[in-house]
């Protein structure tokens, strides 16, 4: 026998190390992550705030911030967030309350939803270059949109809700053709490509009947993924359903620690793989539709993001789920500076400018790293 | 090694065994997979005695993994049934069959930067709600499992430091700290040195001994079957050539019909098989 070692460790010694509670929360490059990306925020969101056609100096955006007329009065500050009645204010307090404050908001559950949605399908097909729209929900989202602005304009003020039912639509679509008793990693990224594949061919067709450029570019900047023009219309929107998507994601990280094992392995352990995998897909798909609706078509964040904390807090689901709520909202607010500011007056899509980070992120990892892409 | 009772069903093959003696069953057992017409395995009756070692033993292709498989109810079976404590497997509800049944496949896999002790706790899935945290008794079988395993110093390694042979220790603590009355491991000591080979069956036997574990084991090698199983099913081609204690089942009969190897076989006790040519 070689296990002299052992003997008397009996059991209950220095369990300590299974740290499920949150005390996983207190690692070290998780609170790296978290400090780095609050930082990256807060500095955005300044630049945000005091710039633009309407500039102000710092002493100006914290005196609107801290507005007592707001801030002060509850019923204003419920007003914000259920509709209701704004106050008459000082032209800056408006703008910051009313324009740029809702934008960063949305930016914020934009990227915190893409992010985890890309971190979970990263999990479910079990590959890092999964997206949130791997399963379809941007040719469904997309097309939907198209319709209804080149066919049935009548519609357009309906679009969010258009965006989010063409997504689900697509990703139901997709888990049909996928299906043959159950599915797996593969069959549902090839059903996913398939319904891509027609869906863009459907799009493209669409431009030619679009009767005015004004029309395409609606179109564009919802296929690109843009802020401009939210409001706390879209922050009451998104709200509800992202914190409930995000107090979800983050409960079910052990499942998805259990899914990375492999299907086999899952289900040896108890877990119904078809279930559970359908389950957190479309929480996935649930988390994009609320950033589709309120943002069109944004790119690249799903799938920079995850990568990005993967690669700072290791592949714990637990610590990952977490760091992309962090992470995701940094990299949209940022890059929303880039789209709203850079060539002001013209205000360009943010997805333009998270493609454009995205891209040498991912060139910069090739150099890097030699092996990308299984989990 | 445990010395057969006489009376045991598995000696005389002709003799219908007792169910209250097996802790699986499996009859009229034909199973197949989507890509094959004919059945890969046909088996009429299995027995896997409580409280022991059984080996599955075989040549490659001759169904041994895939039977496995069904007995772990990883893949239905096209005809007849698995009887797991009397009750038919596909009965069982997912988790509480993974309380009474551990299995782990040939392969696995982990993400490289989960340590030993967070993948161990994956074990204690099937005895977890949806919302609920480790308690006090999943941190006992943990630390059990770890033990087991003889995997205390590697606790806080990340799961891609690990070798081979330390990475499959790791894996069998995951399934120990399922906590299950059975066990099913489809070849364990594949692919391992000489020393791993032997943590991981002394690991099993250890299992066994202490805790009253029946085990179901795949093994390549037959002589390590014939000197670590109590019992062994010997499959050729999809069905049982033989069942029954080592002594009784390997012989250069065995051999050189499922083998197609002309061997010698001895008993000094410890069987030493000497494999001479192929046929």
């Amino acid at each position: 026998m070689t296990h002299e070692s052992h003997g008397d460790s009996g059991p209950g010694d220095n369990v300590s190390g299974v740290s499920d509670g949150w005390r996983v929360l207190l690692d070290r490059q998780l609170g790296l992550l978290a400090l780095g990306s609050t930082v990256v925020f807060v500095v955005a969101s300044f630049v945000q705030l005091r710039y633009g056609s309407y500039p102000m100096t710092p002493a100006e955006v914290i005196a609107g911030l801290t507005d007592p007329a707001i801030v002060a009065d509850p019923r204003v500050l419920a007003g914000l967030l259920l509709g209701g009645e704004f106050p008459d204010v000082a032209n800056s307090t408006l703008i910051l309350w009313k324009i740029r404050l809702p934008r960063i908001l949305v930016g914020v559950m934009v990227g915190a939803n893409l992010a985890v949605a890309g971190a979970i399908f990263q999990a479910i097909t079990r590959n890092e270059l999964a997206s949130p729209y791997v399963l379809g929900v941007s040719a469904g989202a997309g097309l939907a949109v198209l319709v209804v602005l080149i066919l049935v304009p009548v519609l357009s003020s309906y679009l969010p809700f258009v965006a989010a039912v063409g997504g689900t639509a697509a990703f139901l679509l997709v888990y049909a053709i996928a299906w043959q008793n159950g599915t797996s990693p593969v069959r549902l990224i090839l059903a996913g490509i398939v319904v891509a594949t027609i869906g863009q061919s459907l799009q493209t067709g669409l431009f030619f009947f679009a009767g005015n450029t004004g029309v395409v570019q609606t179109a564009l900047s919802w296929l690109t993924g843009s802020l401009t023009g939210t409001s706390w219309s879209e922050v009451r929107l998104a709200l509800p359903w992202t914190v409930l998507a995000l107090t979800l994601a983050v409960a079910g990280s052990r499942q998805l620690n259990v899914l990375l094992l492999g299907e086999q392995a899952a289900s040896s352990l108890g877990m119904r793989v078809e279930r559970v995998r359908f389950g957190l897909s479309a929480l996935a798909i649930a988390a994009t539709a609320i950033s589709v609706a309120v943002a069109g078509l944004v790119g690249f964040v799903g799938l920079v993001v995850p990568h990005l904390v993967r690669n700072i807090v290791g592949t714990d689901y637990r610590r990952l789920v977490i760091g992309c709520v962090f992470a995701g909202p940094a990299l949209v607010t940022a890059a929303d500076v880039g789209a709203r500011l850079a060539l002001s007056p013209i205000q360009l899509p943010v997805g333009i400018v998270t493609g454009l980070l995205g891209g040498p992120y991912f060139l910069y990892l090739m150099q890097k790293q030699r092996q990308l892409g299984e989990l | 090694m445990q010395t057969p009772d006489t009376n045991d069903p598995l000696t005389n093959s002709d003799s219908e065994a007792q169910p209250a003696d097996s802790a699986v069953v499996g009859s009229d057992l034909e199973i197949g997979y989507a890509s094959t017409d004919e059945p890969v395995v046909t088996v009429d009756r299995i027995d896997v005695p409580r409280g022991e070692i059984t080996a599955l033993v075989g040549p490659n292709g001759s169904g041994k993994s895939t039977l496995l498989k069904t007995l772990a109810r990883q893949l239905g079976p096209d005809e007849g049934e698995v009887l797991l404590e009397g009750k038919d497997v596909q009965t069982y509800d997912q988790k509480a069959l993974a309380r009474e049944l551990g299995h782990l496949s040939q392969e696995n896999d982990a993400p490289e930067t989960v340590t030993v002790e967070n993948l161990v706790a994956h074990g204690r899935y099937p005895y977890r709600g949806f919302f609920e945290s480790l308690g006090e008794s999943d941190a006992e079988a943990i630390a059990r499992a770890i033990d087991l395993a003889g995997v205390e110093d590697l606790r806080e390694e990340p799961v891609g430091n690990l070798s081979g042979g330390q990475k499959q220790l790791v894996f069998i603590a995951m399934v120990l700290a399922q906590d299950t009355d059975v066990l099913l491991l489809d070849e364990p000591t594949t692919f391992l040195d000489l020393h791993h080979q032997l943590r991981v069956m002394e690991t099993v036997t250890r299992l066994n001994e202490e805790r009253d574990v029946t085990v179901v084991v795949v093994l390549h090698d037959i002589a390590q079957a014939a000197r670590f199983a109590d019992y062994l099913i010997a499959l050729d081609d999809g069905s049982v050539y033989d069942w029954g204690p080592p002594t009784d089942v390997v012989t250069e009969a065995l051999l050189r019909d499922v083998f197609d190897i002309e061997a010698a076989v001895r008993y000094t006790p410890d069987p030493e098989i000497v494999p001479k040519h192929s046929l």
